[in-house]
């Protein structure tokens, strides 16, 4: 008794720990069972990004399949051509439904690359201005405001779209409709902006100053050494920013649902912005909710959906290879 | 010279690009003021005893002992303004006179029934007054002086005081004096364009008075009350004063629209009659008789809206997109947090761990319709097996968390490795170290993501479209399975009241209040957020 009660007071070092210092084999394994287990539940968690992504390719491909195979090979071989090749799209009517979506896909391309056109030279110029030219502060007030310019709803968008600009477009333009393609660019554009400056912003920031002040130290000017060395340098990531504003601009639903004026063909003239155009998405949102479950044309909505799917997949995985490209050469450099 | 020219170009470039970022300002300013400009008059705005009464009646809110005295003010007021339109439409109006005589002569033939009249008199009184009765229809439908004329003198003859003393018939013979008289101040050839004009006085008088107090309480809510904003009156006000006319243009060849006072002496319809002097006399007691006072209607944010969104706020809307939103968080949070913690805690650089990146990249990128289509197939489908708050919230959580699983993750990255290493030196193991150092320091960052998703999730409106929102849904009850009804939301409701809803339309502030209350939730929590965010690089800098 006294003998166990002398042997701490001998050592008060060792009488702070309350545990042993070396662990016996029970409880080493306890300890790598408990870290396995724990790594299992955080990478299962984890996992359900890619269960989800899984799962939305399954349900959307599970849902547009009886449009796709129905009947035999030859059938559904010119079903989807007729979907891919055709514009005519009634699929309301009650005997021999068309599914053409040509014009709808053509629609579609055609906001989003009207509003590239307009987002791409102004967001490239703003990443310029923001990354080189604007002083600390200013920047400083700049990020919020491309951040909330980002924020705001794409629905409140589309009320402002049908709401003011619309009216003002029929008025002061002369336009037949206010809700035409121009309209929905314009606004398309302004919501792919915030994307296409962070990204190209990011990218061009990633250039070192070396880069810069070797060609400043040649004489170039501002403009020169911007134009023909950094923007160059950082393509990569300027390629990425615009697909990714692309993205944007293709996926988007309220905007073009209200604003683009939801008429099934493609424009002739090619070039008459003043027309009304449809989109994939704003088909999908405009006729999902009235169709009835379970028929074709349920089911040629989720094909839209798939087509639409794999269109943002492929955006995404181009973007990627570029990003990848550029972390790549920027580390190398 | 071409270094003249270079510099242009420099300054050129420079002008290019700062040029677009006041672009971009412009955008920005281009859309938020005429939203919150024309959103925020839902809000604050000049309230008629009418919208007091509506508020009364319907959201039993407000002093009704003050009511009740202003309603009577302004009753009285109006009484003057109506007058003068009955005195005027009884000469018009020959309906109502056509009824009321037709009316008469039935009663005097059932009066004579219940007399027991003998057979002989009572033919021979009936044929008289069906002969009365018939003068004084044809009376009122012609429009010859002469005519008219020739009519109530065959009724001045055949005025028999013994016969028809105390009788229907005796109340035939004041409408014909009174019809006389009416006679002599109306241009009968404009009857029938008075006939329509007054149509037109008359629904604009009840568009901004509401029905009289004599009148039945209409069945429809909306038609209870008249112009509740003074705006509004004001609009009415010119609708009932201004009229267009079509009039020869100058050189006589074409019409041109123009408006006119309807009490204009030369052109308006009203000119030189009895209805004349209405028109500036509404407009000079308006004010008594709207009594618009200043009114800052905050409980536009939490009032239930009735019929449709005529009257009332956008509380349901509020609340489900709350619900929604709170909803998705929890599922979200949990899940997203705990991903970033793993990708940058644990995982090393495996190809299950890039294909878990490149999964979560193209989660962001998967279009919000899609997200909408998926939430229909399988949420709806399997899960919850109808559409409602829950599997619109699972939906909306599948679009948040990458948004989420990134900014979490950078915000554990930009913690430093000293912490960590801190941590792990003082004897704590990975799981606690991260718990208690890596995890509070993250915190604002990752309460900053939080914030950001939750405004993106507020905003979004394909994802909710066929999972479980819809325009007019009844607000959820609580006591039972709420999580299965459908719900409003404020972002779905944006887009039916602009472009769904007929009755709204008539309502364009409250259109524009519904967008204004989505953007300023939006804006706050980005704000919330931007906060936040400045204030947590200022403590990092500071180390």
């Amino acid at each position: 008794m006294s003998k166990n009660t002398s042997k701490p007071s001998s050592n008060p070092a060792a009488a702070q720990f309350s545990r042993p210092l070396r662990l016996s084999v029970s409880q080493d394994l306890r300890g790598l069972l408990a870290k396995n287990i724990g790594h299992g539940i955080l990478f299962s968690i984890t996992f359900v990004s890619v269960l989800a992504v899984m799962a939305i390719f399954y349900f959307v491909v599970q849902e547009s399949v009886p449009f796709i195979f129905k009947g035999g090979f030859r059938d559904s071989l010119s079903r989807v051509t007729e979907f891919l090749t055709s514009t005519a799209w009634y699929p309301q009517k009650e005997e021999n439904p068309e599914y053409g979506a040509l014009a709808i896909i053509v629609g579609s391309l055609y906001v989003t690359f009207c509003s590239l056109i307009i987002a791409v030279p102004i967001g490239v110029l703003a990443a310029v201005f923001l990354s080189d030219i604007a002083p600390f502060s200013v920047r400083q007030y700049c990020k919020p405001i491309i951040e909330i310019l980002a924020a705001i709803p794409s629905v409140a968008y589309g009320v402002f779209a049908v709401m003011v600009v619309a009216p003002w477009m029929q008025k002061t333009l002369g336009f037949s409709t206010g809700t035409n393609a121009i309209n929905a660019s314009l606004i398309l554009s302004v919501m792919a902006l915030p994307t296409i400056i962070s990204v190209a912003e990011d990218a061009l920031s990633a250039i070192g100053r070396e880069i810069r002040e070797a060609s400043y130290g040649l004489g170039a000017t501002r403009a020169e050494t911007m134009i023909k060395v950094v923007i160059p340098a950082a393509h990569s990531g300027i390629i990425a920013a615009v697909i990714l504003g692309m993205m944007r601009a293709i996926g988007e639903t309220m905007v073009v649902w209200m604003a683009s004026g939801n008429s099934s063909r493609i424009p002739s003239p090619w070039w008459d912005l003043s027309q009304s155009v449809r989109t994939m998405t704003a088909t999908i949102a405009g006729e999902l909710g009235e169709v009835p479950k379970d028929t074709d044309h349920y089911y040629v909505l989720f094909a839209i959906g798939l087509l639409l799917l794999i269109f943002t997949f492929g955006l995404n995985m181009t973007s990627e290879f570029f990003m990848t490209r550029f972390k790549k050469k920027s580390r190398g450099l | 010279m071409q270094v003249r020219i270079r510099q242009a170009w420099n300054h050129l470039f420079t002008i290019l690009s700062s040029g677009s970022i006041v672009l971009l300002v412009a955008a920005l300013l281009l859309f938020l003021i005429p939203m919150l400009r024309k959103g925020i008059p839902a809000v604050v705005f000049r309230g008629t005893v009418e919208f007091r009464k509506m508020q009364a009646e319907l959201f039993d809110r407000g002093d009704t002992m003050a009511l009740q005295k202003e309603t009577e003010q302004t009753w009285q007021a109006r009484q003057e303004i109506y007058t003068i339109l009955d005195h005027f439409s009884r000469g018009i109006d020959t309906e109502k006179l056509t009824d009321e005589a037709k009316d008469l002569y039935r009663d005097y033939g059932q009066i004579l029934r219940y007399q027991e009249t003998p057979k002989e008199q009572y033919t021979e009184l009936r044929g008289r007054a069906k002969e009365i009765r018939d003068h004084l229809l044809d009376a009122f439908e012609s429009t010859d002086k002469d005519e008219i004329a020739a009519h109530l003198d065959a009724i001045e003859a055949l005025r028999d005081e013994a016969a028809f003393s105390g009788t229907p018939v005796e109340k035939m013979f004041t409408m014909t004096g009174d019809f006389r008289k009416l006679i002599a101040t109306v241009d009968l050839s404009k009857r029938d364009i008075f006939a329509d004009e007054l149509e037109v006085v008359k629904e604009e008088l009840y568009n901004l008075f509401g029905p009289r107090p004599d009148e039945q309480t209409p069945q429809l809510a909306m038609k209870r009350f008249g112009a509740t904003r003074w705006d509004v009156a004001e609009k009415h006000l010119t609708f009932l004063v201004w009229q267009e006319k079509w009039i020869p243009s100058d050189d006589g060849q074409t019409l041109v629209a123009k408006q006119v006072r309807r009490d204009d002496p030369l052109e308006g319809s009203f000119a030189g009659t009895e209805l004349a002097p209405l028109f500036s006399l509404t407009e000079k007691i308006l004010k008594d008789t709207m009594k618009p006072r200043f009114t800052l209607y905050w409980q536009y944010f939490i009032d239930d809206s009735t019929p449709g969104h005529y009257f009332g706020g956008v509380g349901p809307e509020v609340l489900g997109t709350l619900l929604l939103t709170l909803l998705a968080m929890c599922f979200s949070i949990p899940l997203g947090v705990i991903s970033a913690a793993y990708l940058v805690e644990y995982a090393g650089d495996n190809l299950i761990v890039k294909i878990i990146r490149i999964c979560i990249n193209t989660l962001a990128g998967v279009p919000s319709i899609v997200y909408g289509l998926f939430g229909m197939a399988f949420f709806v489908a399997y899960i919850t097996k109808q559409p409602g708050v829950l599997s619109a919230s699972m939906t909306l959580a599948l679009l948040v968390l990458p948004v989420i699983i990134r900014a979490s993750e950078e915000a554990i990255r930009a913690v430093p490795q000293t912490y960590r290493e801190a941590a792990m030196g003082l004897g704590a193991g990975k799981f606690r170290s991260f718990l208690t150092v890596t995890l509070p320091a993250a915190g604002p960052g990752i309460l900053t993501g939080i914030i950001l998703s939750l405004s993106r999730a507020a905003g979004e409106t394909a994802p909710i479209l066929f999972a479980g929102a819809a325009a007019l849904a009844p607000i959820p009850d609580f006591g039972g399975k709420w999580w299965l009804q459908e719900t409003r939301a404020l972002s779905y409701g944006c887009y039916d009241i602009t472009v769904g809803d007929k009755l709204a339309m008539m309502v364009p502030h409250k259109q524009f209040g519904m967008v204004m209350t989505l953007i300023i939730l939006v804006l706050c929590l980005n704000v919330i957020a931007i906060v936040i965010r400045s204030r947590m690089s200022k403590k990092l800098r500071g180390m």
